[in-house]
Protein backbone atom coordinates (compact mmCIF):
# COMPACT_ATOMS: atom_id res chain seq x y z
CA UNK A 1 0.00 0.00 0.00
CA UNK A 2 1.15 3.52 -0.65
CA UNK A 3 -0.68 6.52 0.41
CA UNK A 4 -4.15 4.31 0.45
CA UNK A 5 -3.75 2.67 -2.72
CA UNK A 6 -2.68 -0.79 -3.84
CA UNK A 7 0.77 -1.04 -5.35
CA UNK A 8 0.65 -3.21 -8.59
CA UNK A 9 4.22 -4.18 -10.07
CA UNK A 10 3.72 -5.40 -13.62
CA UNK A 11 6.66 -7.00 -15.30
CA UNK A 12 6.37 -7.24 -19.36
CA UNK A 13 9.59 -6.91 -22.11
CA UNK A 14 6.73 -5.69 -24.66
CA UNK A 15 6.66 -2.17 -24.25
CA UNK A 16 3.10 -1.54 -25.79
CA UNK A 17 1.79 -4.50 -23.82
CA UNK A 18 3.32 -3.34 -20.25
CA UNK A 19 2.07 0.38 -21.42
CA UNK A 20 -1.03 -1.21 -21.90
CA UNK A 21 -1.16 -2.84 -18.55
CA UNK A 22 -0.11 0.13 -16.55
CA UNK A 23 -2.82 2.13 -17.90
CA UNK A 24 -5.30 -0.95 -16.90
CA UNK A 25 -3.72 -0.99 -12.90
CA UNK A 26 -4.10 2.83 -13.02
CA UNK A 27 -7.21 3.49 -13.98
CA UNK A 28 -8.47 0.81 -11.78
CA UNK A 29 -7.50 3.02 -9.23
CA UNK A 30 -3.65 1.31 -8.11
CA UNK A 31 -0.52 3.11 -7.85
CA UNK A 32 1.55 1.31 -11.13
CA UNK A 33 5.42 0.05 -11.00
CA UNK A 34 6.51 -1.29 -13.97
CA UNK A 35 9.91 -3.56 -14.89
CA UNK A 36 10.66 -5.43 -18.11
CA UNK A 37 12.32 -8.09 -16.81
CA UNK A 38 12.51 -10.31 -13.79
CA UNK A 39 15.89 -8.64 -12.88
CA UNK A 40 14.82 -5.10 -12.59
CA UNK A 41 11.03 -6.69 -10.45
CA UNK A 42 13.66 -8.09 -8.18
CA UNK A 43 15.51 -5.11 -7.32
CA UNK A 44 11.97 -3.36 -7.06
CA UNK A 45 10.80 -5.50 -4.64
CA UNK A 46 13.97 -5.21 -2.88
CA UNK A 47 13.56 -1.25 -2.77
CA UNK A 48 10.56 -0.88 -2.09
CA UNK A 49 8.44 -2.74 1.06
CA UNK A 50 4.97 -1.64 -0.36
CA UNK A 51 3.85 -4.10 -3.49
CA UNK A 52 1.15 -5.73 -2.89
CA UNK A 53 0.69 -7.63 -6.18
CA UNK A 54 2.75 -8.61 -9.42
CA UNK A 55 1.15 -8.83 -12.44
CA UNK A 56 3.89 -10.74 -14.80
CA UNK A 57 4.50 -11.77 -18.49
CA UNK A 58 5.84 -15.39 -18.52
CA UNK A 59 8.28 -15.16 -21.39
CA UNK A 60 10.92 -12.47 -21.16
CA UNK A 61 14.34 -12.51 -21.51
CA UNK A 62 17.17 -12.42 -18.34
CA UNK A 63 17.82 -14.78 -16.45
CA UNK A 64 14.42 -16.08 -15.12
CA UNK A 65 11.29 -16.10 -16.57
CA UNK A 66 7.72 -15.31 -15.31
CA UNK A 67 7.40 -18.66 -13.68
CA UNK A 68 10.52 -18.83 -12.17
CA UNK A 69 10.17 -15.06 -11.09
CA UNK A 70 6.75 -15.87 -9.49
CA UNK A 71 8.55 -18.88 -7.64
CA UNK A 72 10.96 -16.96 -6.56
CA UNK A 73 8.78 -13.88 -5.00
CA UNK A 74 7.01 -16.46 -3.44
CA UNK A 75 9.71 -17.80 -1.30
CA UNK A 76 10.74 -14.61 -0.76
CA UNK A 77 7.70 -11.78 -0.11
CA UNK A 78 5.29 -14.51 0.87
CA UNK A 79 2.56 -12.08 1.03
CA UNK A 80 2.87 -10.33 -2.72
CA UNK A 81 -0.05 -11.65 -4.45
CA UNK A 82 0.91 -13.23 -8.10
CA UNK A 83 -1.01 -12.78 -11.61
CA UNK A 84 0.92 -14.49 -14.86
CA UNK A 85 -0.31 -13.69 -18.04
CA UNK A 86 1.37 -15.76 -21.36
CA UNK A 87 0.56 -15.94 -25.27
CA UNK A 88 1.19 -19.59 -24.45
CA UNK A 89 -2.10 -21.45 -24.45
CA UNK A 90 -2.31 -23.13 -21.33
CA UNK A 91 0.06 -23.15 -18.62
CA UNK A 92 -0.77 -25.69 -16.10
CA UNK A 93 -1.83 -23.77 -12.69
CA UNK A 94 0.21 -26.08 -10.56
CA UNK A 95 3.43 -25.13 -12.15
CA UNK A 96 2.32 -21.77 -10.46
CA UNK A 97 2.82 -21.19 -6.34
CA UNK A 98 -0.25 -21.88 -4.93
CA UNK A 99 -3.17 -19.38 -4.81
CA UNK A 100 -1.50 -17.58 -8.06
CA UNK A 101 -3.92 -17.19 -10.76
CA UNK A 102 -2.87 -17.32 -14.72
CA UNK A 103 -4.47 -16.02 -17.99
CA UNK A 104 -3.74 -16.13 -21.40
CA UNK A 105 -2.78 -13.35 -23.74
CA UNK A 106 -4.93 -11.64 -25.06
CA UNK A 107 -6.44 -11.04 -22.01
CA UNK A 108 -9.72 -9.46 -21.36
CA UNK A 109 -8.45 -5.70 -18.92
CA UNK A 110 -11.91 -6.60 -17.32
CA UNK A 111 -10.48 -10.32 -16.20
CA UNK A 112 -7.28 -9.11 -15.16
CA UNK A 113 -8.78 -6.00 -12.73
CA UNK A 114 -11.75 -8.53 -11.48
CA UNK A 115 -8.73 -11.11 -10.43
CA UNK A 116 -6.47 -8.22 -9.37
CA UNK A 117 -9.62 -6.54 -7.13
CA UNK A 118 -10.66 -10.39 -5.79
CA UNK A 119 -7.11 -10.68 -5.11
CA UNK A 120 -6.05 -7.29 -3.33
CA UNK A 121 -9.43 -8.05 -1.30
CA UNK A 122 -7.55 -11.51 0.29
CA UNK A 123 -10.22 -13.54 -1.61
CA UNK A 124 -8.71 -16.21 -4.20
CA UNK B 1 34.95 -77.12 -46.91
CA UNK B 2 37.33 -78.07 -43.79
CA UNK B 3 35.58 -82.02 -42.68
CA UNK B 4 36.69 -84.37 -39.73
CA UNK B 5 34.97 -87.52 -39.41
CA UNK B 6 32.50 -86.22 -36.82
CA UNK B 7 30.96 -83.74 -39.43
CA UNK B 8 28.02 -84.13 -40.98
CA UNK B 9 27.47 -82.88 -44.55
CA UNK B 10 24.51 -81.07 -45.27
CA UNK B 11 23.12 -80.74 -48.27
CA UNK B 12 24.14 -78.85 -50.94
CA UNK B 13 20.71 -76.66 -51.27
CA UNK B 14 20.24 -76.11 -47.83
CA UNK B 15 24.20 -74.16 -47.75
CA UNK B 16 23.00 -72.66 -51.17
CA UNK B 17 19.82 -71.38 -50.25
CA UNK B 18 21.92 -69.84 -47.01
CA UNK B 19 24.41 -68.49 -48.81
CA UNK B 20 22.27 -66.43 -51.52
CA UNK B 21 19.70 -65.14 -48.23
CA UNK B 22 19.13 -61.62 -49.20
CA UNK B 23 18.87 -60.86 -45.12
CA UNK B 24 21.97 -61.62 -43.51
CA UNK B 25 21.79 -65.34 -42.29
CA UNK B 26 23.98 -67.39 -40.43
CA UNK B 27 23.65 -71.11 -40.47
CA UNK B 28 25.04 -72.44 -36.82
CA UNK B 29 25.69 -75.91 -35.46
CA UNK B 30 24.27 -76.77 -31.86
CA UNK B 31 27.81 -75.48 -30.08
CA UNK B 32 27.79 -72.30 -32.60
CA UNK B 33 30.26 -73.51 -35.36
CA UNK B 34 29.34 -71.84 -38.66
CA UNK B 35 27.82 -74.38 -41.28
CA UNK B 36 27.13 -71.27 -43.55
CA UNK B 37 26.93 -67.77 -43.91
CA UNK B 38 24.85 -65.88 -46.22
CA UNK B 39 27.08 -63.36 -49.06
CA UNK B 40 24.39 -60.27 -47.37
CA UNK B 41 25.93 -61.61 -43.90
CA UNK B 42 29.71 -61.54 -44.94
CA UNK B 43 29.31 -57.91 -47.40
CA UNK B 44 27.14 -56.51 -44.74
CA UNK B 45 29.60 -57.26 -41.63
CA UNK B 46 32.89 -56.97 -43.66
CA UNK B 47 33.38 -60.57 -42.86
CA UNK B 48 35.67 -62.67 -45.85
CA UNK B 49 33.74 -65.25 -47.26
CA UNK B 50 35.81 -67.91 -47.27
CA UNK B 51 37.14 -67.66 -43.93
CA UNK B 52 33.82 -68.23 -42.24
CA UNK B 53 32.66 -71.94 -42.65
CA UNK B 54 33.33 -74.10 -39.07
CA UNK B 55 34.49 -71.23 -37.64
CA UNK B 56 33.23 -70.43 -34.17
CA UNK B 57 30.77 -67.59 -34.14
CA UNK B 58 33.22 -66.22 -31.64
CA UNK B 59 36.20 -66.21 -33.65
CA UNK B 60 34.58 -64.56 -36.69
CA UNK B 61 36.17 -61.31 -38.12
CA UNK B 62 37.86 -60.07 -35.19
CA UNK B 63 35.93 -61.40 -32.44
CA UNK B 64 33.62 -59.17 -32.34
CA UNK B 65 30.70 -61.57 -32.45
CA UNK B 66 32.13 -63.21 -28.99
CA UNK B 67 29.05 -61.47 -27.51
CA UNK B 68 28.08 -63.66 -24.17
CA UNK B 69 24.29 -62.57 -24.32
CA UNK B 70 24.63 -63.43 -27.91
CA UNK B 71 25.34 -67.22 -26.83
CA UNK B 72 23.70 -67.62 -23.92
CA UNK B 73 20.45 -67.01 -26.06
CA UNK B 74 21.46 -69.25 -29.00
CA UNK B 75 22.45 -72.08 -26.93
CA UNK B 76 18.89 -71.70 -25.15
CA UNK B 77 17.15 -71.45 -28.34
CA UNK B 78 19.27 -75.07 -29.38
CA UNK B 79 17.80 -77.01 -26.25
CA UNK B 80 14.36 -76.10 -27.00
CA UNK B 81 13.93 -73.29 -24.48
CA UNK B 82 13.80 -69.96 -26.05
CA UNK B 83 13.45 -68.30 -29.04
CA UNK B 84 15.19 -65.48 -30.45
CA UNK B 85 12.83 -63.30 -31.88
CA UNK B 86 13.68 -59.06 -32.68
CA UNK B 87 16.30 -59.19 -29.72
CA UNK B 88 18.46 -56.32 -29.72
CA UNK B 89 22.19 -56.11 -29.50
CA UNK B 90 24.88 -53.77 -30.48
CA UNK B 91 27.63 -55.15 -32.39
CA UNK B 92 31.04 -52.97 -31.34
CA UNK B 93 33.73 -53.39 -33.54
CA UNK B 94 37.55 -51.82 -33.66
CA UNK B 95 37.36 -48.36 -34.96
CA UNK B 96 33.86 -48.22 -36.50
CA UNK B 97 30.99 -46.65 -34.86
CA UNK B 98 28.47 -49.49 -33.24
CA UNK B 99 25.49 -50.76 -34.86
CA UNK B 100 22.55 -51.73 -33.72
CA UNK B 101 21.58 -55.40 -34.82
CA UNK B 102 17.79 -56.80 -34.78
CA UNK B 103 18.68 -60.99 -34.36
CA UNK B 104 15.48 -63.46 -34.80
CA UNK B 105 17.07 -67.04 -34.20
CA UNK B 106 14.93 -70.34 -34.63
CA UNK B 107 15.83 -74.14 -34.38
CA UNK B 108 15.72 -75.76 -38.28
CA UNK B 109 13.30 -77.89 -38.21
CA UNK B 110 13.81 -80.70 -40.75
CA UNK B 111 12.79 -83.65 -39.09
CA UNK B 112 16.42 -84.46 -38.12
CA UNK B 113 16.37 -85.82 -34.31
CA UNK B 114 20.05 -86.20 -34.12
CA UNK B 115 21.34 -82.96 -35.14
CA UNK B 116 20.32 -79.52 -34.25
CA UNK B 117 20.87 -76.52 -36.01
CA UNK B 118 20.11 -72.97 -35.98
CA UNK B 119 18.94 -70.58 -38.09
CA UNK B 120 20.07 -66.62 -36.80
CA UNK B 121 18.77 -63.90 -38.91
CA UNK B 122 20.36 -60.24 -38.23
CA UNK B 123 19.63 -57.19 -39.83
CA UNK B 124 21.53 -54.09 -39.29
CA UNK B 125 18.84 -51.03 -38.53
CA UNK B 126 21.22 -48.63 -36.90
CA UNK B 127 20.62 -46.35 -40.35
CA UNK B 128 16.80 -47.01 -39.55
CA UNK B 129 17.35 -45.48 -36.34
CA UNK B 130 19.14 -42.99 -37.00
CA UNK B 131 16.33 -41.98 -39.56
CA UNK B 132 13.71 -42.58 -36.81
CA UNK B 133 15.33 -40.73 -34.64
CA UNK B 134 15.77 -37.78 -37.31
CA UNK B 135 12.20 -37.82 -37.77
CA UNK B 136 11.00 -37.58 -34.38
CA UNK B 137 13.30 -34.41 -33.95
CA UNK B 138 11.94 -32.93 -36.46
CA UNK B 139 8.06 -33.29 -35.65
CA UNK B 140 9.78 -32.32 -32.27
CA UNK B 141 11.28 -29.31 -33.93
CA UNK B 142 8.23 -28.43 -35.99
CA UNK B 143 5.79 -28.87 -32.83
CA UNK B 144 8.22 -26.14 -31.25
CA UNK B 145 8.15 -23.70 -34.07
CA UNK B 146 4.56 -24.31 -34.43
CA UNK B 147 4.41 -22.92 -30.21
CA UNK B 148 6.56 -20.30 -30.61
CA UNK B 149 4.24 -18.76 -33.79
CA UNK B 150 1.26 -19.19 -31.88
CA UNK B 151 3.00 -17.59 -28.96
CA UNK B 152 4.05 -14.62 -31.41
CA UNK B 153 0.32 -14.26 -32.59
CA UNK B 154 -1.37 -14.03 -29.14
CA UNK B 155 1.53 -11.66 -27.90
CA UNK B 156 0.70 -9.73 -31.15
CA UNK B 157 -3.09 -9.99 -30.46
CA UNK B 158 -2.27 -8.57 -26.93
CA UNK B 159 -0.73 -5.33 -28.49
CA UNK B 160 -3.48 -4.69 -30.28
CA UNK B 161 -5.83 -4.85 -28.06
CA UNK B 162 -3.57 -3.27 -25.39
CA UNK B 163 -3.31 -0.13 -27.81
CA UNK B 164 -7.11 -0.61 -28.43
CA UNK B 165 -8.45 0.04 -25.15
CA UNK B 166 -5.72 2.35 -24.14
CA UNK B 167 -7.36 4.42 -27.19
CA UNK B 168 -10.70 3.83 -25.49
CA UNK B 169 -9.99 5.18 -22.10
CA UNK B 170 -9.12 8.60 -23.36
CA UNK B 171 -11.12 9.16 -25.90
CA UNK B 172 -13.66 11.73 -24.92
CA UNK B 173 -17.21 10.41 -26.26
CA UNK B 174 -19.02 7.77 -25.95
CA UNK B 175 -19.32 6.92 -29.54
CA UNK B 176 -15.92 6.98 -30.29
CA UNK B 177 -15.30 4.45 -27.39
CA UNK B 178 -17.92 2.43 -28.42
CA UNK B 179 -16.24 2.05 -31.83
CA UNK B 180 -12.72 0.68 -30.71
CA UNK B 181 -14.97 -1.57 -28.01
CA UNK B 182 -16.34 -3.23 -31.24
CA UNK B 183 -12.82 -3.10 -32.62
CA UNK B 184 -11.41 -4.82 -29.27
CA UNK B 185 -14.03 -7.36 -29.12
CA UNK B 186 -13.51 -8.22 -33.20
CA UNK B 187 -9.95 -8.62 -31.63
CA UNK B 188 -10.94 -10.76 -28.96
CA UNK B 189 -13.19 -12.92 -31.26
CA UNK B 190 -9.80 -13.81 -33.69
CA UNK B 191 -8.29 -14.48 -30.30
CA UNK B 192 -10.46 -17.24 -29.23
CA UNK B 193 -10.10 -18.82 -32.58
CA UNK B 194 -6.51 -18.26 -32.44
CA UNK B 195 -6.73 -20.35 -28.73
CA UNK B 196 -8.93 -23.29 -30.52
CA UNK B 197 -6.54 -23.32 -33.50
CA UNK B 198 -3.66 -23.98 -31.23
CA UNK B 199 -5.34 -26.94 -29.25
CA UNK B 200 -6.40 -28.35 -32.75
CA UNK B 201 -3.89 -30.89 -34.39
CA UNK B 202 -5.22 -30.93 -37.73
CA UNK B 203 -6.14 -26.83 -38.10
CA UNK B 204 -10.19 -27.57 -37.99
CA UNK B 205 -12.30 -26.08 -35.56
CA UNK B 206 -14.61 -27.88 -32.68
CA UNK B 207 -17.32 -24.96 -33.56
CA UNK B 208 -19.27 -25.91 -30.17
CA UNK B 209 -16.42 -25.21 -28.14
CA UNK B 210 -15.25 -21.68 -30.18
CA UNK B 211 -18.74 -20.23 -30.38
CA UNK B 212 -19.22 -20.93 -26.38
CA UNK B 213 -15.42 -19.44 -25.21
CA UNK B 214 -16.43 -16.73 -27.80
CA UNK B 215 -19.74 -15.72 -26.44
CA UNK B 216 -18.47 -16.66 -22.79
CA UNK B 217 -15.48 -14.03 -23.89
CA UNK B 218 -18.04 -11.32 -25.11
CA UNK B 219 -20.72 -12.01 -22.40
CA UNK B 220 -17.67 -11.27 -19.56
CA UNK B 221 -16.59 -7.51 -20.97
CA UNK B 222 -20.50 -6.43 -22.12
CA UNK B 223 -22.66 -7.77 -19.64
CA UNK B 224 -22.59 -5.59 -16.56
CA UNK B 225 -25.45 -7.73 -14.75
CA UNK B 226 -25.44 -11.13 -15.47
CA UNK B 227 -28.72 -12.25 -13.84
CA UNK B 228 -30.28 -9.77 -16.27
CA UNK B 229 -28.39 -10.91 -19.76
CA UNK B 230 -27.47 -14.31 -20.81
CA UNK B 231 -26.32 -15.85 -23.88
CA UNK B 232 -26.64 -19.15 -24.97
CA UNK B 233 -24.83 -21.31 -26.69
CA UNK B 234 -26.92 -23.80 -28.80
CA UNK B 235 -24.34 -25.79 -31.49
CA UNK B 236 -24.15 -29.61 -32.94
CA UNK B 237 -21.06 -31.39 -32.94
CA UNK B 238 -19.86 -29.62 -36.11
CA UNK B 239 -15.88 -29.47 -37.32
CA UNK B 240 -14.87 -26.67 -39.86
CA UNK B 241 -12.29 -25.23 -41.32
CA UNK B 242 -10.41 -22.40 -39.77
CA UNK B 243 -11.55 -19.98 -42.89
CA UNK B 244 -14.70 -20.93 -42.06
CA UNK B 245 -14.64 -20.76 -38.39
CA UNK B 246 -13.34 -17.42 -38.31
CA UNK B 247 -15.85 -15.78 -40.67
CA UNK B 248 -18.42 -18.13 -38.32
CA UNK B 249 -16.64 -16.09 -35.34
CA UNK B 250 -17.13 -13.11 -36.60
CA UNK B 251 -20.49 -13.43 -37.66
CA UNK B 252 -21.48 -14.06 -34.20
CA UNK B 253 -19.78 -11.43 -32.45
CA UNK B 254 -21.43 -8.69 -35.02
CA UNK B 255 -24.72 -9.84 -34.30
CA UNK B 256 -24.35 -10.77 -30.45
CA UNK B 257 -22.62 -6.93 -30.06
CA UNK B 258 -25.74 -5.42 -31.83
CA UNK B 259 -28.17 -7.44 -30.10
CA UNK B 260 -26.57 -6.44 -26.55
CA UNK B 261 -26.42 -3.43 -27.84
CA UNK B 262 -29.47 -1.94 -29.14
CA UNK B 263 -32.02 -5.03 -27.95
CA UNK B 264 -31.83 -4.27 -24.17
CA UNK B 265 -32.48 -0.23 -23.31
CA UNK B 266 -33.44 0.56 -20.31
CA UNK B 267 -32.41 -2.28 -18.06
CA UNK B 268 -34.51 -4.47 -19.69
CA UNK B 269 -33.95 -8.64 -19.15
CA UNK B 270 -33.49 -10.70 -21.81
CA UNK B 271 -31.64 -13.90 -22.98
CA UNK B 272 -29.76 -14.20 -26.58
CA UNK B 273 -29.30 -17.90 -28.32
CA UNK B 274 -26.74 -18.24 -30.45
CA UNK B 275 -27.35 -21.52 -32.90
CA UNK B 276 -25.77 -23.42 -34.93
CA UNK B 277 -26.83 -26.55 -36.73
CA UNK B 278 -25.90 -28.65 -40.34
CA UNK B 279 -26.63 -31.44 -41.88
CA UNK B 280 -25.10 -32.87 -45.63
CA UNK B 281 -26.03 -30.14 -47.86
CA UNK B 282 -26.70 -27.34 -45.60
CA UNK B 283 -25.66 -25.19 -42.04
CA UNK B 284 -27.69 -22.59 -40.87
CA UNK B 285 -26.66 -20.03 -38.00
CA UNK B 286 -29.15 -18.18 -36.27
CA UNK B 287 -29.23 -15.46 -33.50
CA UNK B 288 -31.75 -14.81 -31.90
CA UNK B 289 -32.96 -12.22 -29.01
CA UNK B 290 -35.98 -11.60 -27.34
CA UNK B 291 -35.48 -7.60 -26.91
CA UNK B 292 -37.48 -4.96 -27.93
CA UNK B 293 -36.90 -6.25 -31.68
CA UNK B 294 -35.59 -3.99 -34.97
CA UNK B 295 -37.23 -0.93 -35.86
CA UNK B 296 -38.71 -0.96 -39.06
CA UNK B 297 -39.22 1.45 -41.73
CA UNK B 298 -37.78 5.13 -41.38
CA UNK B 299 -37.05 4.29 -38.09
CA UNK B 300 -34.44 1.38 -39.27
CA UNK B 301 -31.30 2.19 -37.87
CA UNK B 302 -28.74 2.75 -40.52
CA UNK B 303 -26.31 0.41 -41.97
CA UNK B 304 -22.66 0.25 -39.84
CA UNK B 305 -19.59 -1.61 -39.84
CA UNK B 306 -21.15 -4.36 -38.24
CA UNK B 307 -24.25 -4.98 -40.62
CA UNK B 308 -21.53 -4.63 -43.53
CA UNK B 309 -19.32 -7.15 -41.83
CA UNK B 310 -21.86 -10.01 -41.34
CA UNK B 311 -23.17 -9.40 -45.10
CA UNK B 312 -19.95 -9.86 -46.58
CA UNK B 313 -19.10 -12.86 -44.52
CA UNK B 314 -21.84 -14.46 -45.09
CA UNK B 315 -21.94 -13.89 -49.18
CA UNK B 316 -18.35 -15.58 -48.79
CA UNK B 317 -19.88 -18.73 -47.07
CA UNK B 318 -22.65 -18.71 -49.92
CA UNK B 319 -24.97 -17.90 -46.75
CA UNK B 320 -28.52 -16.33 -47.12
CA UNK B 321 -29.48 -13.66 -44.37
CA UNK B 322 -33.27 -13.56 -43.05
CA UNK B 323 -33.74 -11.26 -40.50
CA UNK B 324 -37.02 -12.24 -38.99
CA UNK B 325 -39.38 -10.80 -36.12
CA UNK B 326 -38.69 -13.31 -33.35
CA UNK B 327 -41.90 -11.56 -31.43
CA UNK B 328 -40.30 -10.09 -28.78
CA UNK B 329 -36.81 -9.34 -30.40
CA UNK B 330 -35.04 -10.15 -33.38
CA UNK B 331 -33.74 -13.48 -35.34
CA UNK B 332 -30.96 -13.14 -37.64
CA UNK B 333 -30.39 -16.70 -39.44
CA UNK B 334 -27.87 -17.16 -42.23
CA UNK B 335 -28.39 -20.96 -43.77
CA UNK B 336 -26.44 -21.91 -46.39
CA UNK B 337 -27.38 -24.80 -48.97
CA UNK B 338 -24.77 -26.45 -50.73
CA UNK B 339 -25.04 -28.37 -54.01
CA UNK B 340 -21.93 -29.09 -54.67
CA UNK B 341 -21.99 -31.45 -51.33
CA UNK B 342 -18.83 -30.07 -49.61
CA UNK B 343 -20.88 -29.54 -46.62
CA UNK B 344 -19.35 -29.12 -42.90
CA UNK B 345 -19.58 -32.16 -41.04
CA UNK B 346 -22.28 -33.39 -39.15
CA UNK B 347 -21.72 -35.72 -36.51
CA UNK B 348 -24.84 -35.24 -34.76
CA UNK B 349 -25.96 -34.76 -30.68
CA UNK B 350 -26.81 -31.44 -29.57
CA UNK B 351 -25.91 -29.38 -26.26
CA UNK B 352 -26.40 -26.56 -24.38
CA UNK B 353 -24.23 -24.06 -22.72
CA UNK B 354 -25.70 -21.10 -20.88
CA UNK B 355 -23.12 -17.89 -20.84
CA UNK B 356 -23.57 -14.85 -18.79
Amino acid sequence: MHNGKAVVLVVEDSPIIRMGAIDLVVSAGYEALEAQDADEAIRILELRDDVDLVFTDVDMPGTMDGIRLAHYIRDRWPPVRLLVASGAAIIEESSLPLGSKFFSKPYHDHAITDAMARMLAGNP
Amino acid sequence: MPNSPTDHFEAASTLAVVVSSHEPLLFLSQDLKVLAASASFCRTFGIEPSTVSHKRLSDLGKGEWAMPKLASLLKATASGNARIESYEIDLIRLDQEPRQLVVNACKLDDGDEQRTRLLLAITDVTEGRAEARLKDALIRDRAMLLQEVQHRVANSLQIIASVLMQSARRVQTEEARGHLHNAHHRVMSIASLQRQLSASHDGDVELRAYLIQLCQSLGASMISDPSRLSIEVNVDESVVGADVSVSLGLIVTELVINALKHGFPDEREGMIHVQYGSGENNWKLSVIDDGIGMPAGDNAPKAGLGSGIVEALARNLNGAIQVSDAGPGTNVTISHRNTSGAAPNFLGADSNATIS
